[in-house]
């Protein structure tokens, strides 16, 4: 104001201050109301579209069923669960979630951080997860139920397979100094704390040898068919039965556009989509049924396919391998071998088709979803050799093999 | 609520927003006693009951107080009742564990707490589902309370008039801007607007920038440089090397600025919205040249209300150097508690009395005359030194912690610090730049350089920052289902 008195006793007439006055006022006028109107215009666009705009009751990106509306109750105003529940659903259903959340991935990279949700974006290369060094007490309870296992079990062999993830194997792809666990160096550890009756399987060897063919999806945490076929490979050389060579398969790309786990959590759409391969013998032996057992008590589910090709239709592709993980599912094959027991993560259901061609029986068993004793399940006894198989991020993070126990 | 939700930014916001400025001016203290009752209920199902106590107890005083103008001995008796019942909440929902804690740590065995059971009683009579092992703390009762008294307090001291609308008076302690995080609001900030107010354009524009700027403070800057802290802070102390420790407090250090800060941005920006002309609660702290300086400048409402309400009526700096001196340490002692019932926060406020002290005894005419960069960096030093004992859970993992900062652990950095600096230094650096008041400046500076061009800029990037804090508040509920695990 001062300096605007002093232009005017500087031979500026009055007339064109006050013309410059009305402009600026008329501009702080429109400014006041482009910005009144498009915050309020922003902020009642997405709460009317998130309340009429449809309403998906399934989270295919984030693989889980999406909240209901709020149940109206005058305790669950009291308890305040009304509150929780509302905020929930308006989060869950918001226009535009996906979106935005995907925004976020895009606006970390851009301050330099790589990793996302636990997961390491390498740009133009793949994604992997990020395993950090595991509590060394849950270690140590984990091989102790092992070995009561094969100690409540003397006369069937057991057998120990550790599989590395992607992101021991890639390492050299990580962003500088980002923590991760030195795999090899654990796989060898809990080795070494598994009692001698174990047999252990040397899958890093193969994995690490082979890394410049495609053995892990980029997009997901799963190794590939060729990558559980290669650890087929190893085990068939601890286990005592020859591998099908690769050359009796028929490979079928079954999908080229899986993105899996690792996408739903880094949500970077950068990386090359993978593709999914069912390896079906063709002069070896025929698989003739898949049994899912899927409570205890309850009849099995037969199915004449160990494909699941229904999978291949929506995001959780990798469960197009056997179907989505079950407590015990069983696979007979027209082969002459034994019975296995496979006592694994989700990594056995892509490498199970291959055990097929050399065992008559292959049973899986999911401690993740097992409340109560095994020994109420299946009858150790009757099975020729018992395998176990996890990868080295589940088993460093898993609280359910202590079950094993009882 | 709070205002960094969706449902509140979305839902909350425009519906009360445009039945206030549709309604006529009476209407308005009534949609403010209403949205602020539903604002806090949503958080706070059953503990509206104590706000609505504390608001009707001062409210009657505040009458009786005017009804017998003549009887100071009546006037007291309730300035009394309100400080007394004030304090009382304060003591019973805020402290009670701690002090029932302590008592049983002297005497050897635990002594419960009595107030558990009127929640136990409370629970067997409602449908509550009320803490029956300890009191759970009622959002926003240190600011509630705080503002009450003010009244109360002002009203004995005729610096203010009786508020004769119940409605009125209780719109000002329960409207939503500020009832959850401040800035404390006193009577006396808002005796006038609260009766007659008015709302235009010009103020809510104001107003919706202040709240764009302190969202975008809370959610861009605080959520994410804090999951930082929080990762480092869960580590083991004894193992972690000199620089993991430095980030980690400095994470903190504008974590809480910039959330603190932010809202009460909010706070201020929405009251702008609806008329209201709140104090400013910050005023870039991290830039001061002493401690005395930092806070004038950190959470500034509650600083002139422990001086206005405890320093002074305990004679301030008036009766002799011994008196002050304790003064002060009784202030900073309260003001340290106030952020929380335990030891550390007490020895948080205490450090911060025993800084002012040295300095007042001679430290800041030497910190005057000292070049300004090596006033800054002591001042700033002292206070990330303040957050440790902060925010540590222990006094142990505070000395821990310090030890780490300073070499205790003899490794000063790791691959796990590099990867941490190296993934956060970005953002760091941004909110070092942002505490500053660089931005500020930058901004009146290119206003008036180009003008039209910086102004009409300003609604779009508002837009885009409220869309982009959008995008993080969504990806703060993402929440995919991993079968890593499974």
């Amino acid at each position: 104001m001062l300096k605007k008195k002093k232009k005017a006793s500087a031979g500026v007439s009055v007339d064109q201050i006050e013309k410059l006055g009305k402009k600026s006022v008329k501009r702080k006028v429109a400014i006041s109301a482009v910005t009144m109107i498009l915050f309020f215009a922003i902020l009642i666009f997405f709460a009317i579209m998130t309340v009429f705009g449809d309403k998906a009751s399934f989270s295919e990106l984030e693989n889980r069923y999406l909240s209901d509306p709020p149940k109206v109750s005058a305790k669950n105003i009291y308890s305040g669960e009304f509150s929780d529940d509302t905020e929930t659903y308006v989060a869950d259903h918001f226009f535009g979630r996906n979106i935005f959340v995907k925004f976020k991935t895009y606006a970390d990279l851009f301050v330099g951080k790589n990793e996302r949700n636990g997961v390491y974006i390498i740009k133009g290369s793949r994604l992997a997860q990020r395993v950090d060094e595991p509590d060394s007490a849950l270690i140590e309870t984990s091989i102790n139920a092992v070995n009561t296992f094969a100690a409540d079990n003397p006369d069937v062999p057991v057998f120990f397979m550790l599989a590395p993830t992607s992101g021991d194997i890639y390492s050299d792809e990580l962003p500088k100094n980002a923590p991760m666990l030195d795999e090899k160096n654990f796989i060898e550890n809990v080795y070494s704390g598994l009692s001698s009756d174990i047999s252990t399987i040397d899958a890093y060897s193969v994995m690490s040898l082979n890394k410049d063919s495609y053995i892990y999806y980029r997009n997901d945490h799963h190794w590939t068919s060729y990558g559980a076929y290669l650890a087929y490979t190893a085990a068939a050389k601890k286990m005592g039965f020859t591998s099908a060579p690769l050359s009796s398969f028929d490979i079928e790309h079954a999908s080229d556009s899986f993105k899996g786990t690792l996408y739903s959590s880094a949500l970077y759409d950068g990386i090359e989509a993978d593709t999914i391969d069912f390896y079906h013998p063709t002069n070896g032996c025929n698989i003739t049924g898949e049994y899912v057992y899927k409570s205890f008590g309850e009849e099995p589910e037969f199915y004449d396919d160990i494909y699941f090709r229904e999978y291949l239709d929506v995001k959780d592709k990798y469960s197009a391998f056997t179907g989505s993980n079950q407590p015990l599912i069983r696979i007979t094959s027209d082969s002459t071998g034994g019975k296995l027991l496979v006592i694994k993560d989700s990594y056995a259901h892509s490498f199970v088709p291959f055990l097929a061609q050399n065992y008559s029986e292959v049973t899986m068993m999911d401690m993740r979803y097992i409340q109560i004793s095994y020994k109420e399940l299946i009858d150790v006894s009757e099975y020729d050799s018992v395998l176990f198989l996890y990868n080295a991020a589940t088993f460093s993070t898993d609280e359910n093999l202590k079950r094993l126990t009882y | 609520m709070v205002f960094s939700s969706l449902t509140f930014l979305y839902f909350f916001l425009p519906v009360v927003m445009i039945l206030y400025f549709f309604s006529g001016t009476k209407v308005r203290n009534v949609i403010l006693l209403v949205s602020g009752l539903l604002f806090y209920a949503w958080g706070e199902p059953f503990y509206i009951v104590i706000m609505l106590i504390s608001t009707l107890i001062d409210y009657t005083a505040g009458r009786l107080m005017d009804k017998f103008d003549s009887d100071d001995k009546k006037r007291r008796a309730c300035l009394l009742v309100s400080v007394i019942m004030n304090v009382g909440l304060l003591s019973i929902f805020k402290y009670s564990n701690f002090i029932f804690d302590n008592i049983s740590a002297v005497v050897g065995q635990t002594v419960t707490n009595p107030f558990v059971s009127v929640n136990k009683w409370l629970n067997d009579i409602f449908p509550f589902e009320l803490n029956e092992k300890r009191i759970d703390l009622p959002i926003g009762i240190s600011f509630f309370t705080f503002q009450s008294m003010s009244y109360t307090i002002d009203l004995y001291l005729r610096k203010i008039k009786v508020q004769k609308s119940f409605l009125s008076f209780a719109a000002y302690i329960s409207m939503f801007p500020q009832i959850v995080a401040g800035p404390i609001v006193r009577y006396e900030d808002v005796a006038a607007e609260i009766d007659n107010r008015s709302v235009n354009m010009s103020k809510i524009s104001i107003g919706i920038a202040y709240f764009v700027k302190g969202l975008a403070k809370k959610v861009l800057l605080a959520n994410n440089i804090g999951a930082v802290w929080t990762e480092i802070k869960a580590l083991d102390y004894g193992e972690i090397s000199v620089l993991t420790a430095w980030i980690g407090i400095l994470a903190f250090t504008f974590q809480i600025y910039f959330d603190f800060s932010g809202y009460s941005d909010m706070a201020v920006g929405l009251g702008k919205m609806m008329g209201f002309n709140f104090p400013q609660n910050f005023d870039h702290p991290y830039i001061s040249k002493s401690i005395s300086e930092f806070w004038r400048r950190w959470h500034i409402t509650l600083g002139s209300w422990f001086r206005s309400y405890v320093y002074i009526p305990l004679g301030g700096n008036r009766k002799g150097m011994k008196r002050t001196l304790l003064n002060l340490l009784i202030v900073w002692a309260l003001t340290g508690l106030w952020h929380g019932a335990s030891w550390n926060f007490v020895l948080w406020g205490l450090y911060f009395g025993i800084i002012i002290i040295i300095e007042r005894v001679g430290l800041g005419k030497l910190l005057e005359k000292l070049p300004s960069a090596v006033s800054t960096v002591y001042t700033f030093l002292l206070v990330v030194f303040g957050w440790v004992l902060f925010d540590t859970d222990t006094l142990g993992d505070a000395i821990m912690f310090f030890k780490a900062m300073f070499g205790g652990t003899g490794v000063f950095a790791d691959s796990y610090s590099l990867y941490m600096l190296a993934s956060n230094i970005v953002m760091l650096v941004i909110c070092a730049i942002g505490s500053t008041s660089l931005p500020d400046k930058l901004y009146s500076k290119l206003n008036r350089k180009s003008g039209a061009a910086v102004s009409y800029a300003m609604p779009v990037i508002q837009a885009a920052v409220l869309l982009i804090c959008t995008a993080f508040l969504t990806d703060a509920t993402y929440n995919p289902f991993m079968y890593f695990r499974f």
